[in-house]
């Protein structure tokens, strides 16, 4: 019973936060750096370092696109004092899992070169649109680095081309990996951290999927986009044809909608005239993030009595105690409950007053983002800006934090 | 020397059992029921799906049901029937135990037929008076809806899924389950779910249904479509999605053909059947400013909307941003620019074409 109620307290711990709707860079584009240094080869994580990193970027990958669909990412590893390229800026998740198979079969070795790595980020975000986020992500093992020249202009230049920098350091804190994180974060050190093990460098690592917020008015120049919403379609009466991206006979295609052209696999770019084609499900995966849902509250026993099962999976509630028992002997055994843990078992939506057991509660603000009470009644019965109990919907004005 | 293992052999019979829920959600709109009344009326199409139903369990004694009506003002639970407050605090005896029921007194005296399964009788008594109570509580007013909850009813059904999933699985797996990393292992639960759809698609609840769409994506859930009537885009866009099938009905009367033949097979069994398709998927999307259905659009970086021309003053009407116009048609790709004289950059003081106004602030 005391286990599960940690249990619980676990998971609500990981649910409350702040759900202020924030403005964040959604159209991303990112640097995975991976140390590939000797320092890769300790076996402190198991089976070693070098191992669990390339398989936690395998699932990295998978889930940076899954929440950023619109977004780029490019990978860059470092070994033999320099830098090297394993895949360049690209949108499209099947070729970065390709390249990170093949690092498989090289051993780490050499020295790691932070400063070496960082200019070829910079060089492969100088063509990032000023809309989108320039992000580099490092994964650093060792304690030192050996660079040619001063990193200090290398941080300069950073903080020039408005490149942010999060490190995941895997041995000890490292001054400078300290500095640079604060430094090209407005001062925010928060993008610094070691991992103690392999649950929590998977959970910072992971972390990173998350659209960054912007803080500043700087980081977020906005555009309007030009974007084309293709159907897709067969080629008429059974044949193939070539598709204009990878020149591979194909049936089924996408035709760009300002040109014609055949392409066999969205989001990408129009090849003949540049316009970017994407699924319109691309964008609403994103919108999650933007209108975020309310937390729910806890229900205290007084109100209980109003529910006897979770409205959204019908599963039993407990039963109120006994009144009677309660007054008596039953005050003393009774410990505060963990902070955020309902002691009815209840959670209760703000919006619609509804009330839902903890695993519809993880759920729907893990995996689903929709209030099950919310979208279960009609639209005039709710006010509409307080629909789906995100606080905001898409009326509402978006905070920049400051 | 790993081909003379044989571990691989135990591992295929612990994967063939595990069960499959089947969600139904049944859209309720009664002007379209009305509209389609000549050739199938609600009465016939619910008798339908119970057979539909009863099939589904007949497959396996593990095998479970739900069914979520989409209304047109709400999403209500069919079938398990949703439990009163006040029905259940008069049945409380001495003791404080609560008597074993499922289903109410009255149904119960009814169903006593030895001819029946008892749970397809449970099911269908509490399926009908489920939907005798929500058609009595449809007011006048409501009927002028055309569109229906379709959202909610997705939303309960994958809650119920997500909760069958982790009731059936031990621990330690539903620690890894909240967690928000895609596995690859199989769901404990095959769910799927199978959308009967009359009515068109509402395009205010377009985020939260792709919002559901995307939650049943990532819990290996499949949503099937099978649409009488109206326009459904959305489902279609679901159906895509999750690897559901889409079918149009043409003949609505032949409601349990298309379900029987179409509809039967689960997640499972998909893998080695082939189903019908759906040539192609319209996958335009209506802009948030005139409501035009669109293909060329333009979107704010910011907040994602969708215009179909650029707003006014370039001021975003969602989020209020002001955009810059790319220089979209300005001159043909094909002709290069002339290159501007790059400033040199004197150690961070000078800045290179960015973009931005001002410089990010430095500590």
């Amino acid at each position: 019973m005391l286990n599960l109620a940690g249990y619980e307290a676990e998971r609500r711990r990981r649910l409350l936060r702040d759900t202020t709707p924030l403005q964040r860079g959604i159209i991303r584009h990112l640097v995975l750096v991976l140390d590939m240094s000797f320092a890769m080869a300790e076996k402190d994580l198991l089976p070693t370092r070098y191992r669990l990193t390339l398989s936690y970027a395998a699932a990295f990958v998978r889930e940076y696109f899954e929440q950023n669909p619109i977004s780029q990412l490019a990978i860059v590893g470092m070994r033999d004092g320099v830098a090297v390229r394993v895949s360049d800026m690209g949108g499209n998740p099947a070729e970065h899992l390709e390249r990170l198979r093949d690092l498989d079969g090289q051993d780490p070795q050499g020295n790691p070169s932070l400063q070496n790595a960082l200019e070829m980020c910079r060089g492969a975000l100088f063509h990032a649109p000023s809309h989108g986020t320039r992000e580099v992500l490092i994964i650093y093992g060792a304690l030192l680095s050996s660079d040619p020249g001063d990193i200090h202009d290398t941080i300069s230049n950073l903080i020039a081309e408005r490149i942010r920098v999060s490190v995941v350091g895997l041995s000890a804190q490292v001054a400078i990996c300290a500095e640079l994180c604060s430094r090209t974060n407005v001062g925010d050190d928060s993008q610094y951290n070691v991992a103690m093990d392999e649950t929590h460098f998977k959970d910072l690592f992971l972390a990173i999927t998350t659209p960054p917020v912007n803080r500043t008015k700087e980081q977020s120049t906005s555009s309007l986009l030009m974007m084309g919403f293709p159907s897709r379609t067969l080629a008429p009466g059974g044949t193939t044809s070539y598709c204009a991206c990878h020149s591979k006979p194909c049936r089924e295609g996408y035709l760009c909608t300002r040109c014609g052209v055949k392409v066999c696999r969205l989001p990408s770019e129009c090849p003949a005239c540049g316009l970017t084609l994407i699924l319109s499900t691309h964008l609403a995966r994103s919108y999650h993030h933007l209108f975020p849902l309310r937390n729910w509250v806890e229900v205290p026993w007084a109100e209980a009595t109003r529910s006897i099962a979770c409205f959204s999976c019908q599963c039993p509630f407990p039963e109120p105690p006994k009144p009677n028992k309660e007054k008596g002997k039953d005050e003393a055994p009774t410990k505060a409950p963990a902070k955020g843990v309902s002691e009815s078992g209840r959670y209760k939506c703000q919006v619609c007053g509804n009330h839902f057991c903890i695993d519809c509660d993880v759920f729907a603000h893990m995996v689903i983002h929709n209030c099950p009470g919310c979208q279960s009644r009609a639209p005039d019965a709710a006010p509409p800006i307080e629909a789906n109990g995100n606080g905001h919907t898409n009326g509402g004005v978006m905070v920049i934090d400051g | 020397m790993d081909a003379v293992d044989v571990s691989e052999h135990y591992e295929v019979t612990a994967a063939d059992n595990s069960p499959s829920l089947l969600s139904i959600v049944l859209d309720t709109n009664p002007r379209a029921w009305a509209a389609l009344d000549s050739s199938l009326s609600l009465a016939q199409a619910i008798s339908n799906i119970l057979v539909f139903v009863n099939a589904h369990l007949a497959f396996s004694n593990t095998n479970q049901v739900a069914v979520i009506a989409a209304h047109v003002n709400r999403a209500v639970w069919l079938y398990p029937a949703p439990q009163n407050p006040s029905a259940t605090t008069t049945t409380k005896d001495n003791s404080g135990d609560v008597q074993m029921q499922d289903v109410s007194a009255e149904t119960n005296s009814s169903s006593a037929s030895a001819n029946k399964y008892p749970q397809f009788a449970q099911i269908e008594s509490s399926v009908f008076s489920s939907i005798q109570t929500l058609m009595a509580e449809t007011t006048v007013q409501d009927l002028d809806q055309v569109t229906t909850q379709l959202s909610g009813a997705l939303t309960l059904a994958l809650c119920r899924i997500n909760k069958t999933a982790q009731s059936l699985s031990s621990s330690d797996t539903t620690i890894s389950n909240a967690a928000p990393v895609n596995s690859t292992a199989p769901p404990p639960v095959k769910g799927r779910i199978v959308v009967i759809s009359v009515s068109d698609s509402e395009p205010s609840q377009y985020i939260p249904t792709m919002n559901a769409v995307f939650a049943a994506a990532h819990n290996q859930v499949a949503i099937d479509t099978i649409a009488l009537a109206g326009d459904s885009t959305f489902l279609q866009q679901a159906c895509f999605n999750t690897n559901g099938i889409f079918l149009k009905a043409s003949n609505p009367q032949g409601l349990l053909t298309y379900l029987m033949f179409g509809l039967i097979p689960d997640t499972e069994a998909r893998g080695s059947l082939i189903t019908p398709t759906h040539d192609t998927v319209d996958f335009r999307t209506a802009c948030f400013c005139h409501g035009k259905v669109v293909d060329t659009g333009f979107v704010c970086s910011v907040c994602l909307s969708i215009f179909c021309e650029p707003p006014e003053n370039a001021e975003c009407l969602t989020c209020g941003t002001i955009l810059a116009l790319g220089n979209y048609g300005a001159k043909p790709a094909v002709i290069p620019r002339k290159k501007k004289k790059k400033k040199k950059i004197t150690n961070g003081s000078g800045r290179e074409e960015t973009g931005s106004a001002t410089g990010t602030p430095r500590p």
